[in-house]
C-alpha cells in the first residue's frame, strides 16, 4: 500500500542507471529519509514519550510538592485511592456523558453542514465557507466565555431571550446545577467543533462518484433512500476518521469546563481532575496517576476503534 | 436545479453563516457595554463605550494582556516555525524517498495527535522547574511542538504527495543544476503546502489553554488564553466581564483575518491532512 | 557573594547597584504599586521595589506562588499572602524568619485577628498589610419598614423573615468558592464553635469541630438562609459581586459583604448608571449572629505580606515591609483602594474616616473578627468542605460530620479531592 505513494520519480529514472547500484541506492534513500524525518520523529517521541515515562515513575510516589522530605513509594496505591474512589467515576461519566452528547450531536449537524456546502450556489460559497472556519480558528478558551456570558444570569441574554420556553425563565441558574451545566458545555464545544467535523465530511463527499448517484437516480431511488444507500455507505471511511478524532477530542475536554464551571456541581472532567491535583494541590504523585489513567483511557478508545470498527486510517489518508 | 431548491440551499448557506458569527457578535457587542450595561440581560449594549478596550490596552489590565499578547505571538510564531522547518523535511521523506519506518513516522504523529495534553503536563511541569525551564518561552515552545508537529507532517506530507516530482528531472534535463531546478520548480509548488500547514499549525498553537496555564507563572511567558481568566475587575471582587470580551475579541482579530485570506487554501489543508479526496 | 551577584542579576532595570526587590501583589487598584514607587524612594537607593500581578482569586495566587518556590525561585522577594495561606507556606519552609525587632514593630496596635492570621507555631511568619472583614449592609427603608431595629444585633432569622416580609432580597455568597467558607465559617464562630479546634504539625493531629452541636446549627442556619424565598435566582453561583449588584437593584434588602461594595456603588454614581437615592439608603452594622444572644463574629480577610526564604535579600526585604505597612501607607491605600487597614490608629485618620463613614462598624467588626480555620492544609479542608457543604441548600446536621470524615481521608491520602 504505502510503497506506491509516489513513484512517478522511478519512472522517469534514467534507464542507463547499472542494476547492480539499486541496493546501493535504496541504502542511500533509506539513510536520507531517516536523515531527514529523524529530527522531527525524535521531537515528537521527546515530547510526550519521556513525560509519560516520567509520569509512569513519579504516579508510584505520594509526593506532595509543599512537603518534599515526606516523599515516599507507593507502588500502585495511588491507582488504588483514585479507583475505588466515586470522584474519580464520576469524572469519567461526565466526560462520557458530553463525549457520546457532543460526537453524536456534532455528526448529524456536521453533515447537514457538509451536505449545504457541497450543494450551496458558487456565489455565496467563499461566504459559507469562510464563516465555518470561524469558530474553527477560535480559541477555545474565548468560545467558553462567549457562552457561558451568554448564559449567565447576570451578563446574559437567553434567559431574556428564550424565556417563552417552558421552563426558561428570567431567573433560569443554567450553571445552578449539573444537568443545565452539561448542556451549556455542550453548547460551547459543539458550537467550536462542528465545522471542523464538516470539513471532513465534505471531503468523504466529494469521494462518492458521482456515476453511482446518477444510477440511483435513473433506478428511481428517493433523495432519502439514495442518501442510506449510496452516499454514506461510500464515505464510510470519512465518517470514522471524523468520529476517531472528534471522539478522542471530546475525551479530552478541559478548556471549557474549567472557564464555564470549573467543576462546579459534578461537572469535573478526566483532565480537569488531573489538573486539579497537580496543579492546584500540588500533589505529584497523585495526579501523574490520573494522568496516566487518563491517557490508558484514550489509548483504550483509540484502540476500539480502530479494531472494532476497522478504520483503516492509512486507506482513509488516500494512500492506496 | 431549479429556483425553488436554488432559494433553500441560499437560506441553508445564511443559516450556517447565522450559527458561526453568532457568538462571536455577542463577545463583540459585550466588549462595548459599559460596566453597569454588562447586567442589561440584552444581546445589544444600550450605549456603545471603548471603555473596555482602553482598560486592557492602557488601563489597569495592561500589565497583564499586553506582555500576554506578546508572549502568544512570539511563542506561537516560533513554534510554528521550527515545526514547519522540522516537517518540511520529513513530509519531503515521506512523499518522495521510499524508506523503511515511514508508517512508524505517521503512526507516532497520528499517536502523539491524540495525547491527552493533561497527561504530559505533571511530568513537564515537574521537569521544567528542576530545569529552570519554568515560566520562558522555550518551556511553552517545546510542548506546542508536540501540537504542531503531527498535524504538520500529515497536512504538509499530503500537500507534498501533490507536487509532480518529475518536473524537477524536467529541468535538469534542461540544463539546470539540482539547486536551480529545486529552487526553480520545487519550492513555488510546495510553498503554498508549506504556507498552509504553517497557518494551521499557528492556529493549534494560538488555541493552547492547558500548557499555557500550567507551565507559566508570570507575565514573562503568560499566553493570552491563560491572561484571559486572571484578569480582575476594579475591586478584587468585581467581575471582570467587559475586560475579558474586548480581549477576547482582540485575540479572535488575527484568526479572523488569517481564515478570511486564506479560506481556500486553510480547507485544502485540513481535509488533505485527515481524509484525503 | 553568591547573594549579592544574585540581586545584581535579578535587577534588570534602572540603577545596576542598587537591588531590585520583586514584589508580587494581588491585584488591586494600584495602590500597592504605588506604595511600592514611594518606599523605593524613601530607601534612598536602598532598594527598589517592582511589583508583578497575581491572579485575580486567592486560591490561584497561592498556586502560582507555590509552584515557583517549589522550584526555589529567587525572584521573588515579597509576596501579598491572603490570610489564609501564611501556615501552609510556613509549614513548607517557603517563608524567611520574621526578624525579631520587625516582629515587634509590626504587631503593635494592630487587630489582634490579623496578628493570628500571620502566626504559626506561635511565631509571626508574615506581616499584616490591610485586613478586610464583612459587614451586614441594609437598605435603611426596607429595615424600617419591616421594623427591624439595627441598631440592635440582629440574627440571619430576622433576616430572612424581614426580606421575606418585604419580599426583598438576602444577599450571601453561595457559590462554590472560598467565599462559603467564609461565610459558614462566620456562623460555626457565632454558635460557639471551631472549625479547627486544634491544629497540628502532621495531619492525623488536627482536631475538627464539626460534629458539634455548634456546627449542626451553623449548617442550619446556612440551610434556612439558602432555601429561604429571600435569596436572589442563582443563590448557588452567587459570588460577592452577584450580592453587591443585586444590592444596587430595586429588590435589595439586607446583604452581607465586604465594603468595597460601598466603594463600587459611589463610582456608579459618579459614572451615572446608579442614582444618588441608592448609596444613600445603605446602612451598615456588625454581621448578624446565629442566635439571640450569641456574639457577632466577623469574617476575617485581607492580606498579608511574606518575604520568601529564597529571596537573595531577606533583610532587605523586611526593611521594605516596615516601610509598606506603616499607618500612612495603610490609610492612603485604604482611601484610595478601599481595603481597610490592619493598624487600628488608622481608623482615626480624617481622611479615612471622611472616606468611610462606616469606619467606626469596621473597626469594630475587625476588633471582632474570626479567622478562617489556621492549618497548613487550608486547600484540602476547604476543598473537601466545599464539596460537601455546596449547594448549600442541601446542607443538614449531617454534612458536617461527613466533611470531616471526607478531609481526614483527604489529608490521609486514601482519597481524591
Amino acid at each position: 500500500m504505502t510503497q506506491t505513494t509516489l513513484p512517478p520519480v522511478e519512472k522517469t529514472q534514467p534507464v542507463s542507471s547499472p542494476r547492480g547500484t539499486i541496493s546501493d541506492r535504496s541504502r542511500a534513500e533509506r539513510k536520507l529519509g531517516w536523515l531527514l524525518a529523524g529530527p522531527a520523529f525524535l521531537v515528537m517521541l521527546l515530547v510526550t514519550a519521556y513525560p509519560i515515562v516520567q509520569a509512569v515513575y513519579y504516579s508510584l510516589f505520594s509526593y506532595r510538592l509543599t512537603d518534599p522530605e515526606n516523599r515516599s513509594f507507593e507502588g500502585l496505591g495511588n491507582y488504588w485511592v483514585i479507583l475505588t474512589d466515586a470522584v474519580w467515576w464520576q469524572s469519567i461519566l461526565v466526560t462520557v456523558i458530553i463525549t457520546v452528547i457532543t460526537v453524536a450531536v456534532e455528526l448529524v449537524l456536521g453533515f447537514a453542514l457538509a451536505m449545504v456546502m457541497a450543494k450551496a450556489l458558487s456565489s455565496i460559497r467563499p461566504v459559507v465557507r469562510a464563516a465555518i472556519l470561524i469558530p474553527y480558528a477560535v480559541i477555545t478558551v474565548v468560545s467558553a466565555f462567549a457562552w457561558a456570558f451568554a448564559f449567565r444570569i447576570s451578563t446574559g441574554f437567553v434567559n431574556t431571550w428564550f424565556a417563552w420556553l417552558p421552563g426558561v425563565s428570567d431567573t433560569t441558574d443554567w450553571f445552578g446545577g449539573q444537568a443545565s451545566s452539561l448542556f451549556v458545555i455542550c453548547i460551547a464545544e459543539i458550537w467550536k467543533t462542528t465545522p471542523f467535523i464538516s470539513l471532513l465530511l465534505l471531503a468523504g463527499l466529494a469521494q462518492v462518484p458521482d456515476v453511482l448517484q446518477e444510477a440511483a437516480k435513473v433506478d428511481g431511488a428517493t433523495a432519502w433512500q439514495r442518501l442510506w444507500k449510496v452516499t454514506i455507505p461510500n464515505m464510510k471511511a470519512a465518517i470514522m476518521v471524523a468520529l476517531l478524532f472528534r471522539t478522542l477530542d471530546a475525551f479530552r475536554i478541559f478548556d471549557s469546563i474549567f472557564i464555564m464551571t470549573a467543576g462546579a456541581n459534578n461537572t469535573e472532567s478526566v483532565s480537569f481532575l488531573a489538573y486539579r491535583q497537580t496543579i492546584s494541590r500540588v500533589e505529584i504523585g497523585l495526579g501523574s496517576a490520573v494522568s496516566v489513567l487518563l491517557f490508558l483511557s484514550v489509548v483504550l478508545i483509540a484502540f476500539s476503534f480502530i479494531k472494532g470498527f476497522r478504520v483503516d486510517l492509512a486507506q482513509a489518508r488516500g494512500d492506496r | 436545479m431549479s429556483t425553488k431548491q436554488k432559494t433553500w440551499w441560499w437560506i441553508g448557506g445564511v443559516l450556517i453563516v447565522v450559527y458561526c458569527l453568532f457568538p462571536i457578535a455577542w463577545i463583540l457587542s459585550l466588549s462595548f457595554k459599559t460596566t453597569a450595561d454588562l447586567a442589561n440581560k440584552q444581546f445589544l449594549p444600550s450605549a456603545w463605550t471603548w471603555e473596555n478596550y482602553t482598560t486592557i490596552l492602557t488601563g489597569t489590565a495592561s500589565d497583564l494582556f499586553l506582555p500576554a499578547l506578546r508572549n502568544s505571538f512570539g511563542i506561537c510564531l516560533i513554534a510554528t516555525f521550527i515545526s514547519c522547518v522540522l516537517s518540511m523535511f520529513a513530509a519531503y521523506a515521506i512523499a518522495r524517498l521510499d524508506f523503511p519506518g515511514k508508517k512508524l513516522i505517521l503512526g507516532t504523529a497520528l499517536a502523539v495527535a491524540i495525547f491527552p495534553v493533561i497527561s504530559i503536563v505533571t511530568p513537564l511541569f515537574n521537569l521544567w522547574r528542576q530545569i529552570g525551564l519554568y515560566d520562558t518561552w522555550p518551556g511553552l515552545i517545546i510542548p506546542y511542538l508536540s501540537l504542531t508537529l503531527p498535524i504538520s507532517i500529515w497536512t504538509m506530507s499530503a500537500f507534498f504527495r501533490e507536487i509532480p516530482w518529475e518536473m524537477e528531472q524536467a529541468a535538469q534535463v534542461d540544463g539546470a543544476t539540482t539547486w536551480q531546478a529545486f529552487r526553480k520548480v520545487i519550492v513555488p509548488l510546495a510553498a503554498p503546502g508549506v504556507f498552509t500547514t504553517a497557518i494551521i499549525a499557528f492556529f493549534i498553537a494560538w488555541n493552547d489553554f492547558a500548557y499555557g496555564i500550567s507551565l507559566t507563572s508570570t507575565s514573562r511567558a503568560r499566553p493570552v488564553p491563560a491572561a484571559l481568566g486572571l484578569f480582575s475587575g476594579a475591586s478584587q471582587f468585581q467581575d471582570p466581564t467587559g475586560a475579558i470580551a474586548a480581549a477576547a475579541v482582540i485575540v479572535t482579530i488575527p484568526v479572523v483575518v488569517l481564515v478570511l485570506i486564506f479560506q481556500r487554501r486553510i480547507v485544502a489543508g485540513l481535509t488533505n491532512g485527515a481524509v484525503k479526496g | 557573594m553568591v547573594a549579592s551577584t544574585l540581586a545584581a542579576c535579578g535587577g534588570g532595570g534602572g540603577d545596576s547597584a542598587t537591588p531590585v526587590l520583586n514584589w508580587y501583589i494581588n491585584p488591586d487598584s494600584g495602590g500597592q504599586a504605588a506604595i511600592a514607587e514611594r518606599c523605593s524612594a524613601e530607601s534612598n537607593g536602598a532598594y527598589q521595589i517592582e511589583v508583578s500581578q497575581l491572579p485575580r482569586d486567592s486560591p490561584a495566587q497561592r498556586e502560582q506562588l507555590i509552584r515557583r518556590l517549589a522550584a526555589n525561585d529567587a525572584s521573588i522577594d515579597l509576596m501579598s499572602l491572603d490570610v489564609v495561606f501564611p501556615p501552609e507556606f510556613a509549614q513548607a519552609d517557603f517563608l524567611a524568619p520574621v526578624p525579631e525587632d520587625v516582629a515587634q514593630e509590626v504587631t503593635e496596635g494592630v487587630f489582634q485577628g490579623a496578628v493570628d492570621s500571620a502566626t504559626w507555631n506561635d511565631e509571626l511568619v508574615a506581616v499584616p498589610f490591610w485586613s478586610n472583614t464583612q459587614l451586614l449592609w441594609y437598605r435603611k427603608s426596607v429595615a424600617e419598614a419591616a421594623g427591624l431595629d439595627m441598631s440592635q444585633p440582629v440574627t440571619w432569622d430576622q433576616l430572612i423573615e424581614a426580606a421575606e416580609g418585604q419580599g426583598k432580597l438576602l444577599s450571601a455568597q453561595g457559590r462554590r468558592s472560598e467565599s462559603l467558607m467564609v461565610w459558614f465559617n462566620a456562623m460555626l464562630e457565632s454558635a460557639g464553635g471551631q472549625y479547627i479546634e486544634e491544629s497540628g504539625e502532621s495531619p492525623d493531629d488536627i482536631q475538627f469541630g464539626l460534629s458539634t452541636p455548634e456546627a449542626d446549627r451553623a449548617s442550619e442556619v446556612m440551610a434556612a438562609v439558602a432555601n429561604s424565598s429571600a435569596v436572589g435566582a442563582g443563590f448557588t453561583t452567587a459570588s460577592e459581586d452577584t450580592s453587591a449588584t443585586e444590592f444596587e437593584s430595586d429588590d435589595a434588602g439586607f446583604m452581607v459583604n465586604w465594603p468595597f461594595v460601598y466603594a463600587q456603588a459611589l463610582s456608579k454614581v459618579e459614572a451615572g448608571t446608579l442614582d444618588q437615592s441608592v448609596p444613600d439608603d445603605y446602612g451598615w452594622a456588625l454581621y448578624p449572629a446565629v442566635d439571640e444572644g450569641t456574639p457577632s463574629a466577623p469574617p476575617l480577610g485581607g492580606i498579608d505580606i511574606a518575604v520568601s526564604a529564597f529571596s537573595p535579600n531577606p533583610d532587605l526585604a523586611y526593611e521594605a515591609v516596615t516601610c509598606i505597612v506603616q499607618d500612612e501607607n495603610q490609610a492612603e491605600y485604604m482611601v484610595t483602594n478601599g481595603n481597610p487597614a490592619s493598624s487600628i490608629a488608622v481608623y482615626d485618620d480624617p481622611e479615612v474616616q471622611e472616606a468611610y463613614p462606616m469606619a467606626d462598624t469596621i473597626r469594630e467588626s475587625l476588633e471582632l473578627a474570626a479567622s478562617r480555620p489556621l492549618t497548613a492544609y487550608y486547600s484540602e479542608v476547604l476543598g473537601s468542605f466545599l464539596r460537601e457543604f455546596h449547594p448549600p441548600g442541601s446542607v443538614n446536621d449531617q454534612t458536617g460530620e461527613r466533611t470531616e470524615t471526607l478531609t481526614r481521608a483527604v489529608l490521609s491520602g486514601e482519597q481524591l479531592l
